[in-house]
């Protein structure tokens, strides 16, 4: 078998079921951070696994076709800028740094906590994104002996 | 004062194994288990008995929950050491691409 096939096809089949779950459960984490444990980091690194699920049951030549690799790059460095777009944001309408400046909503929904939200899913972007990027850059060095 | 103790058990677990340990990703994983013992004392710091998570939710009391600034801290720390470990794993494979292994002893050329 070559090397980037992947794993054996129980995996992948396993795989093409599980990782929409786990995907979906990273993006259920990030946006209840707000509300119960978990929050931006925990569901990005959750976001990232998933992916990561997909790296290795199929191999890195199946997921730079399935997943635009540019696009997750862009993705990342737009959601440092769009972090600080919020902050700047507090600073010209709260009056302060990552100010509060929507409508807090309601205690305990999940529409509350003003800008916390936001600032959740744009953390959650940005981890899921550089740990998986990372990973997909160390994975593609040569680490078998003799190569 | 048992569980610091324990806490500095652990330290020592991966005190010894960066050490004395020969591979590097022995190393890279004993110095995983320097950073959990620090997270982990930051956290045992904080804790109290029959107390909840300092979450806000429906009927929990804020006087019962935990303090949650060493939290926030080990949160940072978790961070930051999943950069170094990601660092130190590039820099293992680096290292393994000039001279094909990944015992420290063999790695000692400085060229060619």
């Amino acid at each position: 078998m070559r090397q980037n096939d992947g794993m054996t096809l129980i995996v992948k089949t396993v795989t093409r079921i599980s990782v929409w779950m786990i995907l979906l459960y990273g993006i259920y984490i990030i946006f209840h951070g707000h509300l119960s444990p978990g929050g931006g980091f925990a569901g990005g690194v959750i976001v990232a696994l998933a992916f990561l699920n997909v790296m290795l049951a199929y191999g890195r030549k199946f997921t730079f076709d399935w997943l635009n690799i540019g696009f997750l790059h862009d993705l990342e460095s737009a959601s440092a800028t769009l972090f600080l777009v919020i902050g700047i944001l507090g600073i010209s309408i709260g009056g302060a740094f990552l100010a509060n400046f929507i409508t807090k909503g309601e205690l305990f929904a999940l529409l509350s906590a003003g800008t916390i939200l936001p600032l959740n899913i744009i953390i959650g972007i940005k981890v899921g994104m550089s740990l998986f990027l990372v990973a997909w850059v160390l994975a593609g060095s040569k680490t078998v002996k003799g190569e | 004062m048992i569980v610091y103790l324990l806490c500095f058990v652990l330290l020592l677990v991966g005190l010894y194994g960066v050490l004395t340990k020969r591979d590097l990703i022995k190393i890279i994983l004993s110095i995983g288990i320097l950073g959990y013992a620090v997270n982990l004392l930051l956290i045992l710091f904080a804790y109290r008995n029959d107390s909840i998570y300092p979450i806000l939710s429906k009927g929990k009391a804020v006087e019962q929950m935990v303090d949650p600034l060493p939290q926030a801290l080990v949160l940072t720390s978790i961070v930051i050491e999943l950069g170094t470990t990601a660092m130190l794993v590039a820099l293992a494979i680096k290292l393994f691409e000039k001279y094909q292994t990944f015992d420290i002893t063999q790695i000692r050329r400085l060229k060619g």
